[in-house]
């Protein structure tokens, strides 16, 4: 029997990112600057960049082409808009034509949000904070991950110093995705990045705003995650699933950025927040719980998605009528897994964060006010359960 | 500013070297290989007369320049593309993937698969040079290293292997 593709009434779909990965990706850039017009980037990136010798391998990628490169790489813990000055006065008076993010996080947003201030005017940055108020594309932006970057930073979103910005214009031109950036990173950072990468390829592949193309980002995603997650937090040097799981953040990122977050992404960014917990493992502590939720409410598309967390055999071996339980079970089992590969350590990490009951309570009352769901007792179920494990 | 640095991009002048030696055996080799071998031969007649083509690293070189003259013979035409009509000029993007060509890492139909080259003129002349990179390839390279280099190892009868590579080999060293 043929499987059904879901093929909505009506949709949308922009992903303007050129995704360029593998063995020496690094050495296209130069290559890839040219055909955006653009001759003279500054790279900017973490204050630890330089320490780490990211910074040096991508100077190394620019060696023979004849390109001078600005190099930043002072970017703090939580910038703020002193940066962005400083940032824009070096990109305005040395001539500076494209950005180049060297990481992900704090590093990637000060990057769109610069990129914001020199395609216009920095007044420009309080102007545009909020959805959709970029009006023209911006300059060149090129984007190189790290591990520890889930895939946020190919998104259409950004947030710095307190403001919160979306726009299609936000998302990179380009995202360079080579092994040598791909450095080991600790178990928790490693599952923090996937399971937030997963929860948003999960919630794309499964919410109301599902079509054929955020299916085929998010699909790829979902599966690289679930082939490679727990074998790289148990063995960091596993060179190829550190490779193959920073591509998979990248397309969740993608397909994140067509969809509206889901109730898991919301729920995860409000605890990690309030309990200063990785909001990536939040995210992924409450995915099967939120998932069983919206089952027991009819919802979207949940047994579409034993294919890519389960395979083709769970897939055909599986009851239609079981196959959402079978997916929430494989993503119980993947956390197990993820745990037990780490040391126990992700397991560890959620049940010390002890979230006090009134600590539940604001969780769910700023999470409804986040738009994760319009029901508070819903939003303290899933609370209950996950930090329950039940 | 205590943070920020511009860096000149400076050279990889080993590898620059390196592919330079191995594009100008490579172009003389080519024109050896179209005078003993038949394949390579019927490629260049398909060719119309007067036409170049140029395998170049980007941005600035190596360059290897092949032509074929006025009386259908292939000629290597060295490795400066200064004044002479180029009419396909396959440009891999920067000397790392001239290096994984070069090297033998990967073949030149898998580096094209990969992105690593760009092709400025008929595609169909593009794969005709790429069909007989393959066959020079074979001819220089011991079998263990030009499996490596090519997208098929042929299985040549012995005459044509063997008598064929070391006539390749002569007129290559002799430019002939």
């Amino acid at each position: 029997m043929r499987l059904q593709m879901y093929f909505p009434e009506r949709y949308e779909f922009f992903c303007p990112v050129k995704i360029n990965s593998g063995n020496r990706a690094l050495e296209q850039i130069p290559f890839e600057l040219d055909a955006l017009n653009a001759r003279k980037p500054l790279a900017i990136a973490g204050k630890d960049a330089g320490e780490t010798g990211l910074i040096d391998v991508i100077l190394g990628a620019f060696r023979d082409s004849g390109i001078a490169v600005g190099v930043f790489d002072g970017v703090p813990v939580a910038p703020d808009l002193k940066l962005i000055r400083e940032l824009f006065n070096i990109y305005r008076d040395r001539g500076y034509d494209a950005i180049i993010a060297v990481g992900s996080g704090d590093v990637a947003d000060t990057a769109k949000v610069l990129n914001i201030a020199v395609s216009g005017k920095p007044e420009d940055i309080e102007g545009c904070a909020g959805e959709d108020l970029i009006r023209n594309p911006l300059k060149p932006l090129i984007i190189v991950p790290t591990l520890s970057g889930t895939g946020y930073e190919m998104s259409r979103y950004a947030s710095f110093d307190g403001r919160d910005y979306a726009s299609h214009f936000l998302m990179p031109n380009l995202a360079v995705i080579d092994l040598r950036m791909t450095v080991p990173e600790d178990a928790v950072t490693t599952a923090a990045a996937s399971l937030a990468a997963l929860t948003h390829a999960v919630e794309a592949y499964t919410g109301s705003g599902k079509n054929p193309a955020v299916d085929a980002y998010a699909y790829a995603s979902i599966q690289l995650i679930m082939e490679h997650v727990a074998h790289v937090i148990g063995d960091q040097h596993d060179g190829g699933g550190r490779l193959s799981l920073a591509n998979a953040h990248a397309m969740a990122g993608c397909a994140f950025s067509n969809v509206a977050p889901g109730t898991a992404h919301k729920l995860g960014q409000v605890i990690g927040d309030l309990c200063h917990l990785p909001p990536g493992l939040c995210m992924g502590m409450l995915l099967p719980h939120v998932l069983k939720r919206e089952m027991s409410e009819g919802g979207y598309h949940i047994s579409d998605l034993l294919l890519p967390l389960g395979g083709f055999d769970a897939y055909a071996s599986t009851a239609a009528d079981l196959r959402a339980r079978k997916a929430i079970d494989i993503l119980y089992d993947l956390l197990r897994d993820m745990s037990a590969a780490s040391g126990g350590a992700i397991f560890h990490l959620w049940k010390d964060a002890q979230v006090s009951e009134a600590t539940l309570q604001k969780i769910a009352q700023k999470a409804v006010g986040a738009g994760a769901s319009s029901d508070i007792e819903g939003c303290m179920k899933i609370l209950r359960d996950a930090r329950e494990g039940r | 500013m205590n943070n920020f640095r511009e860096v000149a991009a400076g050279g990889k002048s080993l590898k620059r070297d390196y592919v330079a030696v191995m594009m100008w055996f490579m172009g003389r080799a080519i024109q050896a290989a179209a005078a003993v071998d038949e394949a390579v031969n019927k490629e260049f007649a398909g060719m119309p007369d007067g036409f170049t083509f140029a395998l170049s690293v980007m941005p600035n070189g190596p360059h290897m320049i092949v032509g074929k003259d006025q009386r259908g013979f292939a000629r290597y035409r060295g490795w400066d593309p200064e004044g002479k009509k180029i009419d396909l000029d396959m440009k891999i993007k920067n000397i790392e993937a001239a290096m994984l060509i070069f090297t033998f890492q990967e073949s030149t139909a898998l580096a094209t698969a990969r992105e690593r080259l760009i092709v400025d003129g008929e595609v169909a002349h593009a794969c005709a040079i790429v069909r007989i990179l393959d066959i020079v390839e074979v001819y220089l390279l011991p079998k263990i290293i030009a499996k490596l280099a090519v997208k098929r190892y042929p299985g040549w009868p012995f005459r044509r292997k063997y008598i064929g590579r070391a006539l390749i080999y002569v007129r290559t060293i002799f430019g002939l």
